[in-house]
């Protein structure tokens, strides 16, 4: 996939699908995040880095609804979010993996996706009514497909491979059609084959995908991204194309604690 | 044709000792006893569809409620202040049965309804020590506000006409058994039992993927408190009266227990635990030199006690923990027939470990 030359910057061109501003997040005395501004624009592939203890995952459970912030505000496509619990994104067209692959694990791996597939289509309170039909059983096994997961549909997700649970988890995630997919870590514990597998999937979504990634795998991160931002103590440190992320030596100060190879 | 819908198809061993029990219990006023019939097996329904919905809220909810018996007696008590009419402690409504039935009903509907919005928020031993506080609030409302009971309770409460005979409400124990049976079994494949499945499993990952987490909760255990409401109306009937003792902490766990006896993840041992429970406390007495041992009628929780630590030593599953068991090494001793492969067996499962891989 090419990557534009150029990285869309914040605050100028078309209005970001996701646009958090001065978001601060407190875990007890430890402040978390420090005002942070990030805007994320339409198709956009944008992967945030940086060391343990950055803040990468609170601001990523901040856009996905799991952490409310003391401060700021999180607006996707439009909708200021900051208040509204989780259940409300998959409605904007949001879906996210975690970094512990999360599948149901007392179900099979056909009743996670219809789960997924149903749960921001509303109609799963009937008790009237079978928790599969023949639309949602194809749709499922057209899901099962696209993650390599067609042999397994039967098998219950608790029993999988740690391998297969991360896909069954981005399964779960493709399965709403989102427009925007916050993926946390997916190429946590994952083999190196699975490693170029995931990369493979990650660039056949589509253009219009908006996708933000955290990423300890740099060369997972660097291929994917359009954009990357480096995250260290709870602020931005620097942004920009993942080439220019390389170069920069904040970036290896932070990360090896000396100056980049001239 | 659906495969399901093929009358072949539902031939299996399940369905058919299953139609087989109800065939028996249908035939049993016949075959044993007036005492055996209207004693012990109508008591045995009676706490069965109440630690069914014990089970259906462990099984699907992953919540283990210690409300359900008080559920069971809002259901009696409500019952008893609509259908008495003068004389009794109680409110004394004076509602004709079925009108005081669709009343308690409703009632416990409610109940049900709000205390299960309270609790939604709280999962595992908190979910038990709430449910075990609203059980001990429940007590202390319908001992204290003597202008719905009293400590002495609603005492000489009639049943419909319809129910008159003891062995009619035997026999609408056994209907009432046979569509909780079913009908919660029927939940677990609904777009609701499996959204209630998905929240036991993990309600962190249902909220992202869209769904209320706590109205599910709620709504489920609304429809087992509905449940327990039926159950406690017929023990409403079977007793003909109903005190707030028999609703207090005591009997609640003993409803936990009977659920544990059985194997709380299994509908069947609802009821299989509810006919130890009765049984024991039933025929214990009539064991001979049972006196001699020092197990006098105040030492039957005792027994119980023990029941409860050799089962769970034995059997976590409960009884049907140990059948299952059973018929697993009766057919491991048969050799295997040879059918179609089903997706999800324990092989494929197995298979897909050895390989450990994420090819197919």
């Amino acid at each position: 996939m090419a990557h534009p030359s150029a990285a869309p910057s914040e605050r100028d061109g078309p209005t970001p699908v996701v646009r958090v501003r001065a978001v601060t997040v407190a875990f007890g005395g430890l402040l978390a995040l420090r005002g942070i501004d990030l805007d994320i624009a339409r198709g956009e592939r944008l992967a945030i880095i940086g060391p343990n203890g950055a803040g990468k995952s609170t601001l990523f459970n901040v856009i996905a609804g799991d952490v409310t912030p003391g401060e700021g505000s999180v607006v996707i496509k439009g909708v200021e979010c900051v208040h509204r619990p989780s259940r409300y994104r998959p409605r904007l067209g949001v879906a996210r993996t975690y970094q512990k692959a999360r599948a149901l694990a007392g179900l099979t791996v056909r009743e996670n996706i219809y789960l997924a597939l149903t749960g921001h289509r509303g109609r799963h309170l009937a008790l009237w009514r079978s928790s599969t039909d023949r639309r949602t059983d194809e749709e499922a096994a057209e899901v099962a497909d696209r993650v390599w997961l067609s042999g397994q549909l039967d098998a219950v997700a608790g029993e999988l491979a740690h391998g297969q649970q991360r896909q069954l988890e981005l399964g779960m995630a493709i399965a709403t059609r989102p427009d925007v997919m916050l993926l946390d870590e997916p190429a946590s514990g994952l083999s190196r084959g699975e490693r170029e597998r995931l990369v493979e999937l990650l660039e056949s979504f589509d253009e219009d995908l908006t996708l933000l990634l955290i990423e300890h795998d740099m060369d997972v991160a660097f291929r994917v991204a359009h954009r990357v931002v480096v995250m260290a103590d709870g602020e931005r440190v620097t942004a920009g194309t993942p080439a220019q992320v390389r170069s920069d030596p904040r970036v290896h100060r932070i990360y090896l604690g000396t100056e980049a190879p001239s | 044709m659906n495969p399901r819908m093929n009358p072949r198809h539902l031939l299996t061993r399940g369905n058919v000792l299953g139609a087989a029990l109800i065939a028996v219990l249908l035939v049993l006023p016949q075959l044993a006893t007036a005492f055996f019939v209207n004693f012990v097996m109508t008591q045995t329904l009676i706490l069965g569809l109440a630690a069914a919905t014990i089970v259906f809220l462990a099984t699907y909810g992953g919540m283990t409620s210690l409300a359900q018996f008080l559920l069971f007696g809002v259901a009696g008590f409500m019952f008893g202040n609509a259908a008495q009419e003068a004389g009794s402690r109680g409110l004394n409504l004076g509602w004709s049965p079925w009108v005081a039935v669709a009343f308690a009903l409703l009632v416990t509907l409610a109940a049900a309804f709000v205390l299960g919005a309270i609790a939604s928020r709280t999962t595992g031993l908190y979910f038990l020590m709430l449910t075990m506080v609203y059980a001990v609030i429940g007590y202390f409302v319908f001992a204290q506000i003597v202008e719905i009971s009293g400590p002495g309770g609603i005492t000489s409460i009639q049943r419909p006409d319809l129910l008159g005979p003891p062995v009619r409400l035997y026999y609408a124990g056994v209907l009432l058994s046979v569509l909780a049976y079913l009908g919660f079994r029927a939940v677990g494949r609904t777009a609701f039992g499996l959204a209630l499945q998905g929240v036991r499993d993990d309600p962190v990952r249902m909220a992202s993927l869209g769904f209320n987490v706590r109205l599910h909760r709620t709504l489920a255990f609304t429809l087992a408190g509905f449940v327990a409401g039926l159950s406690g109306l017929l023990n409403v009937w079977w007793n003909g009266q109903i005190d707030p003792a028999s609703i207090a902490t005591g009997p609640t766990l003993i409803l936990l227990i009977i659920a544990v006896i059985g194997g709380i993840t299994s509908f069947a041992g609802a009821w299989l635990g509810a006919f130890v429970y009765v049984w024991v406390f039933t025929y214990l007495r009539d064991l001979p030199l049972i006196d001699n041992i020092g197990i006098t009628e105040a030492r039957f929780n005792t027994v119980i006690g023990v029941i409860v630590l050799v089962i769970m030593v034995l059997s976590p599953e409960g009884l049907t923990g140990i059948v299952k068991r059973l018929r697993h090494r009766v057919g491991a001793r048969t050799p295997a027939m040879p059918g179609p492969a089903s997706g999800g067996s324990p092989s494929v499962g197995k298979r897909t470990k050895e390989l450990g891989g994420t090819r197919t």
